[in-house]
């Protein structure tokens, strides 16, 4: 019997007009990793609030060990055997210290005392967080705080725990905790369910569900998808998924793709390949920093620092005499560990926080100065904050959209065409969105909502705090390259990112630490010669396999920071 | 130059992490004391009697190095209404007040009477903001929550529900630094997108109308975390029948006659106010 079963499972939110699922048969045993996969909006989330009985089958069937979910008795059972992980970490916390997070769950079981205080160290050790156990837990680091989500469930001696978008707000580090989490699950006899976005990390697991739409298109293992994904006759849906990085560098070149293959193992490949003798390159030639930054910087933080609940016991020091300079037209990438300062220095650039020492300039103007018009800055260089949800306010989307150029004085004719030019650009189709409630809005297309609220504003510089995270990857690639061509008509922009290929993007990466900038160059300075493990963060892909060329006594001509990149220089060197 | 930030503004008492005795007391202890100390406050009649519960206080706060300024400082953002009720005692007279006029403006005097009352409030708001101060500053948030359900287990034969209340007041708790937060995101995102905030322009009525386009959108978004965190609740089985409990509060050495000195405390200042009241002694 396997262990959770649906049959042809259909199931429609009440104040929606298509299902969310529509007729899903599929089986997970007991032991598997299951990777689901799908646009945003295909129904990932709602299939694991089914799992849980959270929500119940419209029609159809879904049995947990062997009992329907459509009963109490089932629904009980559900819930004690499959655990859930959602993606914001800050909302899955009941109670304010960690250890008694922890126990809720098996206080609800009704579990006596000794019972709850063995499960909740055995979960917390597992989770690696038993040093912090007594801790404040919203003090937390946001990886910190998803780690004891699934101590949570772990506590509830679960069968199966399943991750929705567990990932997708934490930094690279957090996030390879996380993964290597699930690995420890899956090794110690527990199902794992990861709903994701990422194809690196769906192909961690051993079989992969694709989500279109509320229907299964797909389900097997990840080096079949990935082979199906290739072929141009296949479903769109499966198309857009993209590949992981490993498997796109061995079809570009011709190897033969392998699901997970780390940087050495495809640099071995591919020097085997080669054969050594023929691998003598020219030294590697250094690029010339771009120097657009050395005129007139549309922004400036000069030793500018910032303390959070200043005067107060809980003051904390965000930034710590930070000196940046962008250029006119520049893209500047902010990269560093959650809580590092980037999101702080981000509203500085704009004013929304005030520097406790230091200065900060915009535009020529000294944001410090009591006459600065800090509204007018704002309104040149709009800010689009981490969290999309708490970012939109109109009821309709076309309003939210419109609440900025209103502000500007558009009206009439002027705005309509705004709004709708900025919703396209974006993928929402004025048409079908305009109308409908921000609040129904799936989590993609909230994000690009409030993205087209900030590039209506028409400003000459755009300032974004984690503009992809949490986007299919299709979303992902287009959002990228409309920044890009926002740049290119010299539009300055500056944006927070866990994502190193794109900070590979920009034509400059500002590392920090701890409050601090501590590296900052153009991305072949800061991930070839300055890159630091210390930082917390990894290197792209395509870097890290030159990096193991260099290893190998192969120099390439180019170095190379994203994977078409690789490929050419791989051709030109001899 | 003025940025936005809501935090700061929020504080309800901030604890004060520590293993003093006092700290290690229950949390029905802690509560004993409070109520006791505050009883004392109110029903003092005289300077004397409304000063005492603010001595205690500072007593036990030393006992558990917290310092006197940490728990004087509670008062600061009720001077304002202090200042108000001053301005309307002087403003309006009392009937039948014969006391000495101390100063007088035109029609509007100020009587000895008056002046007692002003200082009888602000004798009694400093106590027991003090003692406020100090049960905040030496029980956590934890201990705070299970310390309702304590207090009040003996009330669950009644059909009050401590378990049920605790967790609402834990879940309130918690929502307040969430809310502030979410209100600072809201701004923000109006902020750049042009909306008037913390740009420091404008007077007061001004600056206050622009907060009024957050209260909806706060709303709507404290409901929607209101319900991810249900939803969270309820992955995790929660149900309301036979809950169990993972922390518990073992009594300290002495804990007996700690809570029967709250009590005589109590009663003591009681005692001493009638006597003060009937036989005049002071």
């Amino acid at each position: 019997m396997p262990f959770i079963e649906f049959e042809r499972v259909s199931f429609t939110y009440p104040e929606s007009p298509r299902p969310a699922l529509n007729a899903v048969s599929l089986t997970i045993d007991k032991g598997e990793y299951v990777a689901v996969v799908g646009a945003n909006g295909s129904g990932k989330s709602s299939l694991l609030r089914l799992l849980n009985g959270l929500r119940l089958p419209g029609s159809g069937e879904l049995r947990i060990a062997g009992l329907a979910t459509s009963d109490e008795v089932g629904r009980m059972a559900a819930r004690a055997a499959v655990g859930l992980v959602f993606q914001s970490p800050s909302d899955q916390i009941v109670s304010s210290s960690v250890e008694e997070d922890v126990a809720f769950g098996p206080e609800n079981l009704g579990l006596p005392r000794q019972e709850i205080a063995a499960r909740v160290e055995r979960a917390l050790t597992a989770v690696g967080l038993w040093g912090e156990r007594r801790r404040a837990s919203h003090f937390l680091s946001e990886g910190q705080q998803q780690r004891l989500a699934v101590a949570g469930v772990l506590a509830l001696d679960v069968h199966c725990v399943a991750f929705d978008e567990a990932t997708a707000m934490l930094d690279p580090e957090a996030r390879l905790k996380v993964l290597d989490l699930m690995d420890g699950l899956v090794a110690a006899g527990t199902a794992v369910v990861h709903v994701t976005h990422d194809m690196s990390e769906a192909s961690r697991a051993s079989r992969v569900v694709v989500l279109d739409r509320g229907a299964v298109v797909f389900d097997g293992s990840p080096d079949a998808l990935f082979s199906a994904s290739r072929d141009d006759g296949s479903a769109p849906a499966i198309h857009a998924l993209g590949l992981p990085d490993c498997v796109a560098l061995a079809v570009a070149l011709g190897l033969d793709p392998r699901c997970g293959e780390s940087a050495a193992a495809i640099a071995a490949r591919i020097v085997a390949r080669r054969g050594t003798g023929t691998a003598t390159g020219a030294a590697v030639q250094p690029v010339a920093a771009p120097g657009t930054a050395s005129i007139d910087p549309v922004f400036e933080l000069k030793g500018a620092s910032h303390s959070y609940l200043r005067g107060t016991v809980n003051e904390t020091e965000s930034l710590r005499a930070v000196d940046l300079r962008v250029g006119r037209a520049e893209v500047v990438a902010f990269v560093g560990r959650t809580g590092s300062g980037k999101s702080t220095a981000l509203q500085l650039l704009d004013g929304l926080v005030a520097p406790s020492s230091g200065a900060v300039l915009a535009f020529g103007s000294d944001l410090g100065s009591p006459r600065a018009d800090l509204r007018s800055v704002r309104m040149r260089a709009p800010l689009a904050i981490q969290r999309p949800e708490s970012a939109l306010f109109e009821r309709y989307s076309g309003d939210d959209v419109a609440f900025g150029p209103r502000n500007i004085g558009l009206a009439g004719k002027d705005l309509v065409e705004r709004v709708r030019s900025s919703m396209e650009e974006t993928g929402l189709g004025y048409a079908e969105f305009r109308d409908r409630r921000t609040r129904s809005l799936s989590g993609g297309e909230k994000r690009r909502l409030a993205l087209a609220g900030v590039l209506a504003m028409g400003g000459d510089a755009l300032l974004l705090d984690e503009p992809t995270s949490g986007l299919d990857p299709a979303t992902k690639r287009s959002i990228l390259a409309l920044v890009v061509g926002r740049s290119m008509q010299g539009t300055t922009v500056v944006m927070a990112t866990h994502s190193m290929e794109e900070a590979a993007k920009a034509d400059q990466v500002a590392v920090f630490a701890d409050g601090g900038i501590v590296a900052i160059g153009d991305p072949r300075t800061i991930f070839y010669d300055r890159f630091d493990p210390s930082w917390g963060l990894r290197r792209p892909f395509a870097c890290e396999v030159a990096i193991e060329f260099e290893a190998r006594g192969i120099s390439l001509r180019q170095r190379p920071l994203g994977l078409d990149g690789l490929v050419a220089a791989l051709a030109e060197t001899p | 130059m003025k940025g936005i930030e809501f935090f700061r503004n929020v504080s309800i008492g901030q604890y004060w992490p520590g293993s003093s005795y006092v700290h290690r007391l229950t949390p029905a202890t802690k509560y004993l004391w409070l109520v006791a100390l505050m009883v004392a406050g109110i029903a003092a009649t005289s300077y004397t009697a409304a000063l005492l519960p603010l001595a205690v206080a500072l007593a036990i706060g030393a006992t558990a190095k917290i310092r006197p300024g940490f728990l004087l400082r509670g008062i600061k953002p009720l001077i304002p209404l202090l200042a108000l009720t001053a301005l309307l005692q002087a403003l309006f007279s009392w009937p039948g007040d014969s006391s000495a006029v101390l100063v007088a403006l035109g029609p509007f005097a100020f009587t000895a009477r008056e002046a007692r009352l002003v200082l009888m409030t602000f004798a009694r708001t400093l106590s027991l903001m003090t003692v406020v101060g100090l049960f905040t500053s030496v029980t956590s948030e934890g201990e705070t929550v299970h310390g309702i359900e304590d207090v009040l287990a003996p009330f669950a034969k009644l059909g009050l529900h401590p378990q049920r209340l605790a967790l609402a007041v834990g879940i309130a708790l918690r929502f307040v630094p969430i809310i502030a937060g979410e209100l600072e995101s809201i701004a923000k995102a109006q902020a750049s997108r042009g909306a008037d905030f913390g740009s420091g322009r404008g007077g007061p009525i001004a600056k206050a109308r622009a907060y009024l386009p957050l209260f909806v959108p706060v709303t709507v978004r404290a409901l929607e975390r209101a319900e991810l965190l249900a939803e969270a609740m309820e992955a995790r089985g929660y149900t309301e029948e036979g809950r169990t409990r993972l922390v518990s509060y073992p009594r300290q050495r002495g804990e007996g006659f700690v809570r029967l000195a709250a009590v005589a405390a109590c009663a003591a200042s009681f005692a001493a106010s009638y006597a003060i009241h009937h036989f005049a002694l002071l």
